[in-house]
Parts: structure tokens; sequence; C-alpha cells
């Protein structure tokens, strides 16, 4: 029993990728752009050359927010998507019937169809993968290159992750709606 | 705060990859091919929930050699993690690492020996066994070096960069050619030497220390460079390390700086001479480092002032303000030595590159940053025990097809193309002589090892040319590249996860040695670089040694003084090749305790490394206490012979090469009315053309855009994805166009390594452009490397 959570020192984000092939490579997803469970979220950059506004190109690595309060979750029919004993949001791909309600619901574009399984797909922190074999890390932390991930457990107040959030200013993605997401951007 | 969260990504736009059906239309496929071992769809699979032993290894998908973790299920690699235990990568993997098991399972790859079946560049092959492709090359060889007399040198021996290309070269050694070709001269010979005849080698930058760093005309967030990369960027973007980024192109470099100042192209030299006058005419630099270990200061500051190198002077030619020159050098000395102007690891754009690379050594010396944390590094390696060759003298073997002056005059380069001839050699300038017919004696054979000439220099047309002009080409690859396409004999070598390598020391801060270990026996009947020349030396050397002693005399009498049974043991080209690579790992870390056999449990060794190495937190390891790191090793001195800081160099001028970095009128940056000049680089989802058919790197991004700025692409009615023909006096090429302001209006980019021709690659097959044929296949004059940012290029809609 835990809380898994996920802090993204984003501005340690060189956008090279390497979390999503891990994560493919990791969890067997389809190649192909409709298909991908975490991604890096690119501003077009403002300006003219030479006057570019470099503050303007930030990267953001994002995926499935992980939220406490999950409106894909709260629209399933047949409750495919639930929360486990860690509190990840998961799909049971036995349940799902492809209504896409929860592709409409997620504000965070998180989830996609795999059309293997005929289940809307979204990530799930490796959990039937490397954490169901006792690995502490998801595939996409361990293999970034700038080290952009700590991911954890925020009820265990020793773990670096809640270190972390007491120590250093942060912000979740559209917090206003009361989705309480547990990917915390450190600034 | 606006957070782009969409799916839809960068350049993807809404085309999925079509997954090719595998071995479809590929005539270079040979019929009656076993299925290839792939699980689900292409070698994608879910790994399991059983624990497994991690087989440690080095990856190959670019030169890093970063340490692997290789997850093994049933027989089939499902899975690459970072090995924490190594110090220069640091426990991470990037997106071609991760992609490594994609090269695996390629169903394109070269699977049988295949001997030509049509005419060259048909891709017509048939499959052979091992010992027909072997007895093929023999004959070949056999009737070439009989009609040459013996002269070995009628062969030449290329390669790229890798673990094994010592294996490869060991093979040409023994042969006895003196043609050997590598990549040196298309990658970072300037560079490379322009650091070794200034401060006797090329350094480390310690980007995990120094507080300020000048990174010009090197991209470190797109060409990954470990360590570099990932200590660098934790620390920008007012995180401890000031950045400053010079870059004609706005690059994830710069998005990462503090400035980014666009440059014009190929004049970075007058910007470093004008940093060098600012910090002297302010005498800014560090007084007691420069009186203690610089050669030649007082020439090379009169030379400086003298030229009147002033930021002023600079702007014009440079398009970077007088004002950021002076704060720049201003702000440099002010961090040194914990101060960097970072050399950057990559090919030769310009002309001037090796006095470029000369002033920027001389600039970060002048304020004492050399062999000191924060600064350039010399570091420490651990001795290894070097796998011998056999290097014996034929007497009928001419020297290297080089072009020498007759009677060159004092201050005049020696040869004809270039000041100074280096080990690898200048491709370009062998190429072009052997078209031009002004070789010295025939070359009529050549040995291609993992090494991919049609795409990977300047002028495709004229490789593709000088390919088909000889009379046995042998390709030793992985992959069916376009240069496969022009061979004779194809010997299909396993790729880096099927293979244990040479045993590798790695020098730096923290030093290590690793290996790479193979993970599963090699699919279908590719070999290991190591078995393949066992088998082929076996085959060829008898019958070659027979054409010896018909010609050369030294061997003949020899052979009647000492009989020819011990004459030919030294001449027995199967020498090198009788134990296997894990023996000769074994004999080379003898001396370390118990080194073998962690290295081959661990991947990675250095003395005390079960006692120093810890991990501190869930993404950070120690290697090495702070206190034990080898930042300097030299106090302060440089590893030329003198110990000092080489500012001007009389040897050099003898060569026909400046003494001292000297500014030209003809290095300006000129583009007529009309033409472009055209960019190349790279992102970091490829390396080169090597990994062009790789099902993984094309799904992140499908193929490469030029870059046209937008306001042009809206006059000329280009939008996003139009089809653009670039073109320039020596060819043309043709990709889609992705208009963006990131680039100059009288500048066009694209990256390297695709538009490739050969159709056995059935993911890469005429997808994007090829850089090399338009790029004019010019060469600078020290070195005769090649010159990648000197073509000016047409543009149009098609």
């Amino acid at each position: 029993m835990a809380k898994y959570a996920m802090v993204l020192d984003y501005k340690n984000c060189i956008n090279c990728k390497a979390c999503e092939v891990a994560c493919k490579e990791e969890n067997g997803i389809l190649l192909g752009a409709n298909y991908h469970r975490i991604w890096v979220g690119v501003n077009e950059i403002k300006g003219e050359y030479p006057f570019l506004n470099i503050a303007s190109h930030t990267f953001y690595p994002s995926q499935c927010q992980q939220c406490d309060n999950a409106p894909c979750q709260e629209v399933c029919p047949t409750r495919a998507t639930y929360y486990d004993d860690n509190g990840v949001v998961r799909v049971d791909s036995n349940k799902c019937i492809l209504c896409s309600y929860c592709m409409v619901a997620c504000p965070y574009d998180a989830r996609y169809v795999d059309e293997r399984t005929m289940t809307v797909d979204k990530c799930n922190f490796c959990s039937d993968t490397r954490l169901a074999r006792g690995e502490k890390t998801t595939a996409c932390q361990a293999t970034c290159p700038t080290k952009v991930r700590i991911f954890g457990d925020i009820e265990d107040p020793n773990s670096e992750i809640s270190q972390v959030l007491r120590t250093r200013e942060h912000f979740t993605l559209k917090s206003h709606i009361g989705t309480e997401p547990k990917l915390f951007y450190v600034k | 705060m606006e957070v782009e969260i969409s799916r839809r990504r960068f350049l993807q736009g809404s085309v999925a990859l079509s997954v090719v059906a595998v071995g479809a239309t590929a005539s270079i496929a040979s019929k009656g091919e076993e299925k290839p071992k792939i699980v689900g769809n292409y070698g994608i699979t879910k790994t399991s929930k059983k624990e497994v032993v991690m087989i440690p290894t080095l990856c190959e998908m670019c030169v890093n050699k970063c340490a692997v973790l290789a997850r093994v299920e049933d027989g089939v690699v499902t899975k690459l993690d970072p090995n924490p235990y190594f110090p220069k990568s640091k426990n991470m993997l990037c997106p071609r690492g991760n992609a490594g098991i994609q090269a695996l399972y390629d169903p394109d790859r070269l699977k049988y020996p295949l001997i030509r079946d049509g005419e060259k560049g048909s891709g017509k092959f048939k499959r052979v066994s091992w010992d027909e492709a072997n007895e093929y090359i023999k004959e070949k060889m056999v009737k070439i070096l009989d009609e040459e007399e013996d002269n070995r040198s009628t062969f030449l021996f290329c390669a790229g960069e890798g673990m094994a290309e010592h294996t490869f070269k060991t093979f040409y050694q023994a042969f006895g050619s003196s043609n050997w070709l590598n990549h040196a001269s298309l990658c970072l010979q300037t560079v490379v030497s322009g650091y070794g005849a200034t401060l006797g080698t090329y350094p480390s930058a310690d980007l995990e220390n120094a507080q300020y760093v000048i990174m010009a005309g090197a991209n470190r967030a797109e060409a990954i460079v470990t360590p570099d990369s990932m200590d660098f960027f934790k620390r920008t973007q007012g995180r401890g390390a000031k950045l400053i980024c010079i870059d004609p192109i706005f690059t994830n470099t710069a998005a990462k700086a503090d400035k980014w100042l666009p440059i014009k192209p190929g004049t970075d030299l007058a910007f470093v001479l004008a940093l060098t006058y600012v910090v002297i005419d302010e005498k800014m630099y560090n007084l007691k480092y420069v009186a203690e270990n610089f050669d030649g200061f007082e020439e090379y500051k009169a030379h400086i002032l003298g030229h009147k190198y002033t930021p002023e002077w600079a702007q014009e030619i440079t398009g970077i303000s007088a004002k950021d020159i002076r704060e720049i050098a201003r702000e440099f000395m002010l961090y040194a030595p914990k101060a960097i102007y970072y050399p950057g690891r990559r090919s030769t754009f310009s002309k001037n590159d090796f006095q470029l690379r000369r002033a920027m050594a001389i600039f970060q010396a002048l304020g004492g940053g050399i062999d000191t944390k924060g600064g350039l590094i010399f570091g420490k390696s651990l001795k290894i025990e070097e796998h011998e060759g056999l290097s014996p003298l034929y007497a009928k073997a001419e020297s290297r097809a080089i072009a020498k002056k007759d009677h060159p005059k004092k201050g005049e380069a020696g040869y004809a193309d270039c000041a100074i001839v280096s080990g690898g050699g200048s491709w370009i300038g062998w190429r072009n002589r052997f078209l031009e017919g002004k070789m010295p004696y025939k070359v009529r054979g050549m040995f291609v090892y993992k090494h991919n000439p049609v795409l990977n220099m300047p002028n495709s047309a004229k490789t593709i040319e000088m390919l088909k002009k000889m009379d046995l080409v042998v390709a030793i690859d992985t992959m069916p590249s376009d240069t496969v396409l022009y061979a004779d004999v194809v010997l299909p070598e396993c790729t880096y996860l099927e293979r244990t390598d040479p045993v590798k020391t790695f020098g730096g801060s923290e030093p290590s040695i690793a290996q790479r270990n193979k993970v599963i026996e090699p699919l279908y009947e590719s070999k290991p670089i190591m078995d393949i020349l066992r088998d082929l030396t076996a085959k060829i050397s008898k019958p070659i040694f027979e054409i010896t002693k018909k010609y050369d005399e030294d061997v003949q009498e020899a052979i009647e003084e000492d009989g020819e049974e011990e004459v030919y043991a030294d001449f027995d080209l199967t020498k090198p090749f009788l134990h296997s690579q894990e023996e000769l790992n074994e004999h080379a870390v003898a001396k370390y305790p118990g080194a073998a056999q962690i290295l081959k449990t661990k991947g990675v060794y250095y003395p005390e490394m079960d006692k120093l190495f810890k991990q501190l937190s869930v993404n950070e390891y120690q290697y090495y206490p702070e206190n034990s790191k080898f930042y300097s090793v030299l106090g302060g001195k440089t590893k030329m012979a003198s110990g000092k800081v080489e500012c001007n160099l009389a040897s050099l001028a003898d060569k026909g090469v400046d003494a001292m970095p000297t500014w030209k009128d003809e290095f300006a940056f000129v583009v007529p009315a009309g033409k472009f000049r055209l960019l190349t680089g790279r992102h970091a989802q490829f390396t080169q053309s090597g990994t062009s058919n790789n099902a993984m790197l094309k799904d992140l991004i499908d193929e490469n855009y030029i870059w046209i700025n937008k306001r042009v692409a809206k006059q000329k009615n280009i939008a996003f994805g139009d089809k653009i023909e670039v073109s320039s006096r020596i060819g043309c090429t043709v990709l889609k166009a992705y208009p963006t302001e990131k680039i100059a209006p009288d500048m066009v980019f694209f990256i390297h390594g695709f538009g490739q021709e050969s159709k056995g690659l059935n993911m890469a097959y005429k997808v994007g452009g090829n850089d090399n044929s338009v790029i004019e296949d010019t060469i600078e004059p020290t070195y005769g490397s090649s010159i990648m940012h000197e073509t000016n290029v047409e543009i149009r809609k098609v």
C-alpha cells in the first residue's frame, strides 16, 4: 500500500524522447503517433529570427496525470478504470467496452485506443511490468539522461519525492478543475 | 500557467507510421530465408513479471558506448535498461540506446553472406555459404595481387567508428596495405588535432562543475555526448551554470541557454579572436597561469593586438554585436577557471576549422581553466594490455596513395591537397584522387567495415563511381546500406547485442574499464568481426603468401636462409584472430584481480568499485568520492612535450599552416541573392545514416525536414510538408519543408543520414533527403577534412 506519484524537474528536459521509447519497449506499446502513453510537449517558439524568445521554447514532459480525482474514472460506465491499492489509475481491459467516455473526460488528452486489446489505454506507472517485478522506478524515470523524473510514495514522509515536494516550489496541470493530479512539476 | 499537453507532437502531424510488411519487395533479401525472430509488432514486446538475470553490455547506437543492462526472456531481448555502474553514462540510456532492440530485430538486417548477382548497384545478390563467400574473395584477391605483383596497397581498407574497429584494423595491418581510411576526416579530425597541437591532447570538459560555458557550434541537447549532456542540462537555466549558445540555428541547446547568439556560419574564428583581443587588451587573463604555462604568449599577444581583432571588427564579420563580445569575454574571465569554451565533437564546418580549434584552446587557457575542476581536464586512464597485432613488411607494398609535392618550398604544404596526413587519412582527398586517375599505382579492391561512404561524405555520386570502379568491394555490415548496394561480396556482421567486443578503458575524472558482453547468440548466419576475420584469413593466408613468394625478393631470400615454414610463420595472417574475444579480454585486464569476472557480471570495473560505488538518491550514484576524482593530474601543465600551451607553432609554418590562428577575408560568410547556405546536423533520435531504418526511432521523427525561414517560406508559397528540391553545383535531393523562425532567411538546414537509395532498407528507402548528394566535396587545407557548411544551394517547391 502506497500512494505513488511523480515529480518532474521539467527544466532538465532536453526533449530527447528517451522516455517515450523506454515506455514503448517496456510496456509493449504499438508503434505510431497515435499510440503513446507519454510524450514531450513543445510550444512553437515565439519571435522572429534573430529575436527569438528563448523562454517560450520550453519542453514539458507529459502523460496521464494520475489524478486523485480522475474524471476518466468517474465517467467509466463499467468501472474498467479504477484506482489500484497504490492509488494508481489503472484500466482493466476485460471490462473496457471502448465507449471512449474517458477519452473525452480526460482534460490531459492522456488516453488512446490500443487496438490489440480494444482498450482505452494510458500510463499506469509501469504497474504491471516493473513495479510488479518489485522494481522501484518506472521505465521513463530510469532511462532519462537528465533525470527529469522522481517516482515514489508520497505517503512515506521519508521518500525522496516527499522531501522534494516539501522543499521545492511546484505546480500541477489544470489544478483549477479539481482533478488533483499526482504529477508535480517543480520549478 | 499555460502548458502544452497535446498528444500531437512536433513534426509528427497525423501521419502514423505504417508498419511495413516483413520481407516485402526488397530484392536484396535472398530467397528461402527464415522468418526473422520477431515478437509482437517489430521487436516491441511488453516485459513480463518474471525476474531475469540482466546481462551487462555497452550500447553501439552511437559513439558514446553507454552502459546497458539487457533483459532477456526466453532468448528474446525485451528491454534495454541503463546500467548504473558506469561513470561515463551515469545511469541513463537515450532514445537510440532504448531502440537498440529494433536494430537487433530489424527484419531488413543482413542475414547471410551474399555475392552480387547483377549490375553493381542493382541490389541483386545471391545467398551463399560463408565458405563460398570467402572462396570468392580469395580468388579475386589472388588474381588482383598476382596482377599487381604483390603490391598489398592495391587494397583499400576503411572503417567506421566502433569498438571492433580495432579488430578490423588488425586485419589491414596484418595484410600489409598502407591504404587505411577511417571516419576521422569526415568527423572530428580538426577539433582533435587543433587541441592536440595546442594542449597536447583533446581534453574532456568538466560540465559537472563549470559555472560558465560557451557552446559554439556544439549541440549537446541533441547530439548527446556522455557524460557532458547529462551533467550539464541539470544545471542550466539559472541553476548553477550559465550557458552562452553560439549557433546560426536555434537548437534545443539554444532553448537551454541564457543567451543565444546567432552567428554567421564559418565565422566563429573571428568571434574567438575578438574575445581574445578583449581579454589581452584589458589584461583580464590569468597572469600567473599564462606566465607559468604559456609558450609564445608575447608573439600571440602582438599578433592579436597587431591585427586589431577588436569586437567592432568581429561584429561585421560574425553578426554578433561588439557589446555582446565584450560582455562574454569579461564574464568568461570572471568565472574562470570554472569557465569552459566547449571544444565540441563534430565534423568540420568550415575551411578554418583547425585554426578555430587552436584559437579556442588558447582562449580557454588564458583563463587558466586547464587541468582543473570546472575547466577542461585531462583526467586519468586505467591501463589495460593491448591486443598485439601483426605488422609484416612486404617489399612490394607501395606506400600510402597520397600525392606528395615534388619539391615543396619551406612554408608550403608537403602534399597535393592538404598539409598533414593523419592516421585516418583524408577520405575525400583519397576518393577524388582515385577518380581523377592521380594514384601512384592501381588500387583495385576495398574492404568496407561498418562504414557507409556513399552517405557519410559529400558528393555521394562520386563515392558510387569509386565503388563501381573497384574490381572487388567486400562490405562487412549489419544492414544493407547504400554502400552495401555496390559491394561484390557482403559479409553479415552480427549486431552489438550479439557479440563481445574488445574491452575498453574510459579515461576522465572518474576512470573505468567497461566491456561489451554478448547478450544473445548471433541471429541468422551473422558473425562477430573476430570470427569473420578468423575464417577469411584461414582461407586467404596461404594463397596470398604464394603470391608474395613469387614477387617478394626479401621473402625469397629469407626462405632460402630459414626455410619456408619459419618465414610463413611471420606472415601468417590468421595469427591475430586465433583467440576468442573473451580470452583476449581476460588477458587485457589480467593485472586487475577479479576484473575479468566483474566485467562479465557488472559490465564495468574500476579499482575499489565495491567500496566506492554508492547510490546517493533515486537517480544519482557516486562512483568516486569528490576528493579522489582526477580533475587535476598535471598541476595545470598541458600534455605537450613542453608542458605548455603552444601559441606559436613554427613547425606548422614549415608545412604551410599558419603558426598562429589568423583570420582571412576568404573566410567571410557570403550567400549570393536567391541562394541559401546549407547547414546540417543532428537530432537526438538519430545517429547519421546508421539508424535510419530503425522502426522505433522513425516512430519519433518520420523523416528529415528542411528548415526554411517562415517569412521566406511564405514569400515562396511554401507550407509545412511541401516537397522541396534542394540543389547545388553537384546534385540535388528532395525533402519536405518545415517553415520556422529558428533559422535565418539566408540559410536552410536539415539533419544528415536520410534519403537512402537502398531498397533493402524498407523503412528508410527514399525517405527524406540526403545532404551529401548536395554538399560540395571541398576539403580544408590542414588535414583534408571534408567541409560541411560551405555549400550554397537553391530551393524550389516541386
